[in-house]
């Protein structure tokens, strides 16, 4: 097991976002999340990368419980993500993106980056070979130099995408990364993500597009008030009566409507 | 012919721009991080006083005292950042501010020590210590064709510009290096920062450190150039005139704040002969600045054409825009 979520509840106040949620992620697989909207999936993200505290229960990376250390340190662990709304550093290039991403796996000081030692420079030299190889593999080698907020949306998440992976992530945690994208574009990501498994990384998904999902997740677990409702193969969460009703309403209901 | 050309009075003037440059670095360095500080007056109030205090009362060399000076103000820099990481623009800048106050309230108060609002004179001078030191060495600068005040005013300013253009080095090669993407990236996106695994608050308190330091020591450079500091040097006044510096002249490359802090000391002196409408102007212009440049004078757009310019003339892929703002 990659991941061991045990009874995570978190409260916001009286609100019961994430209430004794149990899954577990095996190593390489792709585990996706889904749910309506409001379910919690976004708040799970937060809790699993440590952005908020858990209320009660547990996160078992690898065998080490990583409750409460902070977010940095989770990244350092091998777990990295990306936003359900681009936060990408806007005014700095894309391959500057990138190179920020490599911040846990380097280790330069004041000193040497301002006397410009020689392993400064190697880690440097090494830091923007990764970031070109990265840009190369999400296919944005030719936009190194644009500045990201002049990226299009969709090279926008996948520069997201290449960010996280530069921590060298164990886990990748994807936050609706086809949001907003046209047809050709989630097909790439279809790609793309199936390109990221093959590297032995393990990820964990949101996402609201249900094609997406079914075809590229090797198990799912479905969020509803803040629930875990079910958990399966793709087959069998699409014949769960209990998803099925979550999205689209239970038959009584249909017959007031 | 030497003689003419070092008059003590431009001599002086340039020695306040290098400090200026030192001060206005000393905003620069925290707000890359995103962290807008007030603080520099009270930090360089620390330093000129440790540094005035200690070279008077223990007779230690100036060099020890500016050190002192530095450190102290540094040292007050991370018990000031830690707690204040939480705090965001303007609320920081609150902070910060208070900060200063009470900084020169302690001096006017702690009467003993301070000497109060009196201030403290006859502190040691930096030029001429060097003068002495090299006349013990049988130099003299009548050989050199310079009169004594000439060579003590000249030997400050060329030791200033080393330390400034040491100073303008290193944080940009800190700002080209995996700290400066650091402080770019929590200036940018603290929460993103924070999730690539950088140690928010490591860099944060580094950036505010690094900015009491240099405003620590360029108090203590001041008070050995002055020979006489009082709690006015570090009032809010002081704290605005160097916030301004960085802000007119811009807070995204370093050569923003070092242009700043020439104009603007510059300005002043030379708008002298319109005496008291010199302020009117140096409002004004301030204003007409925010309104049409709010990123100030000198932004990464600037760089990018004078660097273009430069590679278009002369064919090389290097430079820095030095020649414009140095």
């Amino acid at each position: 097991m990659v991941l061991e979520v045990k009874k995570a509840c978190k409260n916001f106040g009286g609100l019961a976002a994430v209430s004794d949620v149990s899954f577990s992620i095996r190593k390489g697989e792709i585990f996706g999340l889904i749910g309506p909207n409001g379910a919690g999936k976004t708040t799970m993200f937060n809790l699993i990368t440590s952005m908020f505290p858990l209320t009660t229960g547990e996160i078992v990376f690898q065998g080490d419980n990583i409750n409460g250390l902070k977010p940095n340190k989770i990244t350092e662990k091998g777990i990295c993500r990306t936003f359900q709304n681009i936060r990408l550093f806007p005014l700095m290039s894309a391959e500057e993106n990138v190179m920020v991403g490599v911040h846990s796996r380097s280790k330069s000081g004041v000193l040497s980056s301002v006397f410009r030692t020689k392993s400064q420079r190697k880690e440097e030299a090494a830091i923007r070979k990764r970031a070109k190889e990265l840009l190369e593999f999400v296919g944005l080698d030719d936009f190194a130099d644009i500045t990201a907020e002049n990226l299009a949306y969709g090279q926008q998440r996948r520069l997201e995408i290449a960010r996280a992976m530069a921590s060298d992530p164990q886990l990748l945690l994807l936050d609706e990364p086809a949001a907003g994208m046209n047809e050709t574009e989630t097909s790439e990501l279809f790609q793309l993500i199936k390109k990221i498994q093959t590297l032995g990384i393990t990820v964990l998904l949101i996402e609201h597009d249900m094609p997406l999902v079914m075809n590229l997740c090797d198990r799912i677990a479905v969020l509803n008030f803040g629930k875990k409702i079910a958990e399966g193969t793709p087959e069998e969460i699409q014949n769960n009566p209990a998803v099925i009703e979550a999205y689209l309403g239970s038959e009584e209901e249909e017959e007031y409507a | 012919m030497l003689a003419e050309l070092f008059n003590p009075y431009y001599l002086q003037i340039g020695c306040f721009i290098l400090i200026n440059i030192i001060l206005a670095l000393s905003v620069y360095v925290p707000l890359s991080t995103g962290q807008l500080s007030l603080a520099s007056a009270g930090f360089m109030g620390l330093g000129a006083y440790t540094s005035a205090l200690l070279t008077i009362h223990f007779d230690l060399p100036i060099l020890v005292g500016i050190i002192a000076g530095t450190l102290i103000a540094g040292l007050i820099g991370i018990l000031i950042g830690l707690p204040t990481l939480r705090l965001q623009g303007v609320y920081l800048a609150i902070v910060t501010l208070g900060f200063g106050e009470v900084i020169r309230v302690v001096f006017i108060n702690w009467e003993s020590l301070t000497n109060g609002s009196v201030g403290i004179s006859g502190i040691p001078h930096i030029g001429r210590e060097i003068l002495k030191t090299l006349k013990g060495f049988g130099f003299n600068p009548q050989s050199m064709g310079l009169q004594n005040n000439q060579f003590i005013f000249l030997s400050i300013f060329v030791l200033l510009l080393i330390i400034a253009i040491f100073l303008v080095w290193f944080f940009r090669r800190q700002h080209y290096s995996r700290v400066g993407r650091a402080y770019a990236a929590i200036k940018l996106d603290e929460k993103a920062a924070e999730s690539m695994g950088i140690n928010i608050t490591y860099y944060k308190v580094l950036a505010f450190t690094q900015g009491a330091l240099l405003a620590g020591f360029a108090g203590s450079i001041y008070a050995h150039v002055l020979a006489y500091i009082s709690p006015a040097d570090f009032s809010y006044h002081r704290a605005v005139d160097i916030l301004v510096f960085t802000v007119f002249g811009g807070s995204e490359v370093i050569w923003g704040p070092v242009f700043g802090a020439i104009f603007l000391t510059f300005l002043p002196e030379v708008l002298r002969f319109i005496s008291e409408y010199r302020y009117m102007i140096y409002g004004l212009m301030i204003i007409i600045l925010m309104a049409v440049r709010p990123q100030g004078l000198i932004d990464v757009n600037i760089i990018n054409w004078i660097k273009s310019k430069k590679r278009s003339k002369r064919g090389v892929t290097h430079g820095s825009g030095s020649e414009k703002s140095m």
